[in-house]
């Protein structure tokens, strides 16, 4: 019986010894990529309209995904979608379990030391939804419980800037809204355009408002395992030509225009310089 | 929801989006389990083994090892095998087999626990009577000690397994899409029935571990009888 | 290659770990109770107390804790009436002279009710174990003294059965522990929700989930320690005539 455990193990570590040198040689993530034919991201299923499962046939779609299929077909491979919440997001591109994460994520200074950045294509800032009539401006933050999700800019901003408010972190949006609905917490922040989304969807809106301040200007891009340069060059050199000939526009059409269910201003374009926070 | 939005939805929870993408829901559950238990009950009985065969320093030291794994909780395990495991390893190892990787381990340091007991309770008789005849010490363990002891050792398995059907709901803390997760997913969808989508799972769970244990208690009475008969 | 954690971080595990101990501490005792309770219940002798008791024990055993943790936490919720929830929310204070108790908030609530029932279930199946290893000559005789079933349980049948139940008591009192870490799903920041909230923050992952487990196998250790400690004073009290 122990032989035949030795007999897995032993395997097991030599084709990992085998691993660590092969990724010493210069083969890099594009040209895995390139091999293997597929193109894994990490995106979200439970965030509308930037990731989420469609109920027809149960794929993931959204304006993350529709950015990253146009990545993959620049590439010339398949497109796989891993779901993903925004606490897991960096630990699947570290782990290298996915290629690249498309999910809303925003790009700050502390990531970069861990992850590098595409040019920003979305824009946005963090706001607030909470019951009609119970938030009117940002300083009444420090006595309520804010709903977050775990590992977003969104939470770091609020414990910075309002450092008596009580957040409680989950693990994705729908549970921070349920803890909402349910008066757990008092509001709940992410970033503007998903709780316009998130309102826009939910039974009874009619409940809930979004006061109209933001407390940052944040800008969301491509995450890219650290120090894959070439892989970086080619998801940028994509960006730029998707808005070059009008495909970033229409794919924002798509989910935030006016035919939408939670129409938004196109307010930042590929390559606009951005603002400071 | 209409009619025919139940039947794909309730496929989309037994299934996931296969075939149209990774096997997903109860089937990726069942097949979870089934591979950790394949596994738990291989380290157990090699962990088992060991601990009553060895001495001195060698048994110290997988004491140590079995109680830290008992020690731990399966979560925090997950957490290391899952976000740790492929950057001290500098493989890439699928979320499946980082979870299979710490169930197995966990579901085996229990195991080893109960088989190092079961192989205690047969009594030293035994052992010395076999040895008395000739056979070595691990013959004397494969043909007279460790049959006799995998029957006493029988419910510790069942029950193991059973709780591995149970564990691979944490899979879903980090993004694996069994039961759990496309569950939780349909109900950030739906948004107003937490009742009773999370009283659907609950009632799954019952009736798949309820029928191992069933299955399992059927099997062993079988093969009970069987023994008794020969006798 | 990394450093140590700042104190910050390190201070917030620590909240953890306490918010662990208070969870683990406060469903361990009803669950003690509930489960002494649910024991009796099994071996009533009224068949519709046995198998609704029964009943309780397959549901809870056999689902996963942490789908009972979503349900209580998302489901209940949604099924109570408002009025209930509100005032579940609020933050209600009692005064005992110096000692001020708080109402707990919700998360930490319902992590509390489904660790209580889920852990309820296992426990009340120790004690029934515990009651059926007494064996039946204790009971018969009891009977022939003249006691009646409460009277001989309480003074013959439980003080044998808890003895006997104390170990794998003990070993489901760190299956709670353990357990406990399944309550970050719902958002009760106790000590893996911390661990892994370090980890989103500094990125400092080995150091966070190290320090975390260190934790965990520490509590489960002085259980254990605990144990052993109860153990030798049983034997002991017992050579001295006085068990």
């Amino acid at each position: 019986m122990k032989n035949k455990i030795w007999g897995a193990v032993l395997p097991a570590l030599l084709t990992g010894l085998l691993a660590v040198a092969s990724s010493a040689a210069h083969a890099d993530r594009l040209d895995d990529i390139k091999r293997a034919g597929v193109l894994r991201v990490a995106a979200f299923d439970s965030n509308p309209p930037f990731g989420f499962v469609d109920p027809k046939d149960n794929q993931i779609i959204g304006l993350d995904v529709d950015y990253a299929r146009a990545v993959a077909q620049s590439l010339g491979v398949k497109l796989e979608v891993q779901p993903t919440n925004p606490a897991n997001r960096i630990a699947f591109l570290k782990s290298g379990k996915v290629d690249l994460v498309f999910a809303n994520f925003t790009i700050t200074d502390e990531r970069r030391k861990e992850v590098d950045f595409s040019t920003p294509y979305f824009a946005s800032g963090t706001q607030f939804i909470a019951k009609k009539g119970t938030l009117k401006s940002p300083d009444q933050l420090n006595n309520l419980r804010v709903g977050a999700d775990k590992g977003t800019t969104n939470e770091q901003q609020v414990r910075a800037k309002y450092p008596n408010a009580t957040i409680v972190a989950y693990d994705d949006t729908p549970f921070a809204f349920a803890a909402l609905r349910t008066g757990n917490v008092q509001a709940i922040t992410q970033d503007g355009p998903k709780l316009v989304a998130l309102l826009a969807r939910v039974p009874d809106k009619e409940n809930y408002e979004i006061p109209s301040f933001t407390i940052s200007n944040d800008y969301g891009g491509v995450g890219v395992p650290k120090g894959e340069t070439r892989l970086l060059d080619a998801v940028n050199a994509t960006l730029r030509h998707l808005e070059a000939d009008g495909e970033a526009a229409q794919i924002y059409d798509r989910w935030f225009g006016p035919k939408s269910a939670a129409p938004l201003p196109r307010l930042f374009k590929i390559g606009d310089p951005q603002k400071s926070s | 929801m209409s009619g025919f939005d139940w039947l794909s939805t309730l496929r989309y929870l037994l299934l996931g989006p296969f075939p149209a993408g990774p096997l997903g829901g109860v089937a990726l559950t069942l097949a979870l389990s089934a591979t950790s238990a394949v596994l738990a009950a291989l380290i157990g009985l090699a962990g088992g083994v060991a601990l009553a065969m060895t001495r001195g320093i060698a048994h110290l030291a997988l004491t140590a090892v079995v109680a830290f794994f008992r020690a731990i909780p399966v979560l925090m395990l997950i957490f290391w095998t899952f976000f740790l495991m492929p950057v001290l390893l500098h493989v890439d190892v699928p979320g499946l087999a980082t979870v299979v990787c710490a169930l197995a381990l966990i579901g085996g340091a229990y195991l080893s626990h109960s088989v190092h007991a079961g192989i205690a309770s047969i009594g030293r008789g035994q052992r010395d009577a076999a040895l008395s005849l000739g056979l070595t010490g691990w013959q004397a363990l494969r043909e007279v000690i460790l049959p006799q002891a995998v029957r006493v050792m029988m419910p510790s398995f069942v029950n193991q397994w059973v709780s591995l059907v149970k564990d691979t709901s944490l899979a879903y803390i980090v993004g694996v899409p069994e039961f759990t997760f496309l569950a939780n997913q349909l109900n950030n969808r739906l948004m107003v029935y937490p009742a009773q989508i999370f009283l659907f799972v609950g009632v799954v769970y019952l009736l798949l571990c309820g029928s191992l244990q069933w299955l399992a208690n059927a099997l062993l009475r079988k093969d009970a009888s069987a023994y008794g008969s020969k006798r | 290659m990394q450093t140590w954690l700042e104190p910050k971080y390190f201070a917030w595990l620590e909240q953890g770990l306490v918010v662990t101990l208070m969870l683990s501490v406060g469903a361990g005792l009803c669950a003690t109770l509930l489960g002494f309770v649910l024991a009796i219940a099994r071996t009533a002798q009224h068949a519709a107390i046995a198998r609704a008791a029964s009943l309780y024990v397959f549901a809870f055993r056999n689902s996963p804790l942490l789908v009972q943790l979503l349900f209580w936490y998302f489901g209940a919720a949604a099924l109570l009436p408002p009025d209930w929830m509100t005032w579940l929310n609020t933050p209600h204070a009692v005064a005992w002279g110096p000692i001020a108790l708080r109402w707990p908030s919700f998360e930490l609530f319902a992590g509390w009710l489904g660790l209580t029932c889920y852990t309820t279930a296992f426990i009340g199946e120790e004690f029934r174990a515990g009651m059926r290893g007494v064996s039946h000559a204790q009971e018969q005789a009891a009977a022939a003294l003249g006691m009646g079933r409460y009277t001989a349980l309480r003074y013959v049948i439980l003080p044998q059965a808890l003895r006997i139940a104390t170990p794998p008591l003990a070993g489901q009192y760190m299956n709670l522990v353990k357990n406990s870490s399944l309550t970050m799903a719902i958002g009760v920041a106790e000590l893996s929700y911390m661990s892994r909230q370090v980890d989103t923050e500094t990125f400092k992952t080995f150091q966070a989930f190290g320090i975390a487990t260190v934790f965990y196998v520490l509590t489960i250790a002085a259980i254990e320690v605990a144990l052993v400690v109860w153990q030798r004073s049983g034997n002991r009290a017992l050579q001295r005539g006085r068990a």
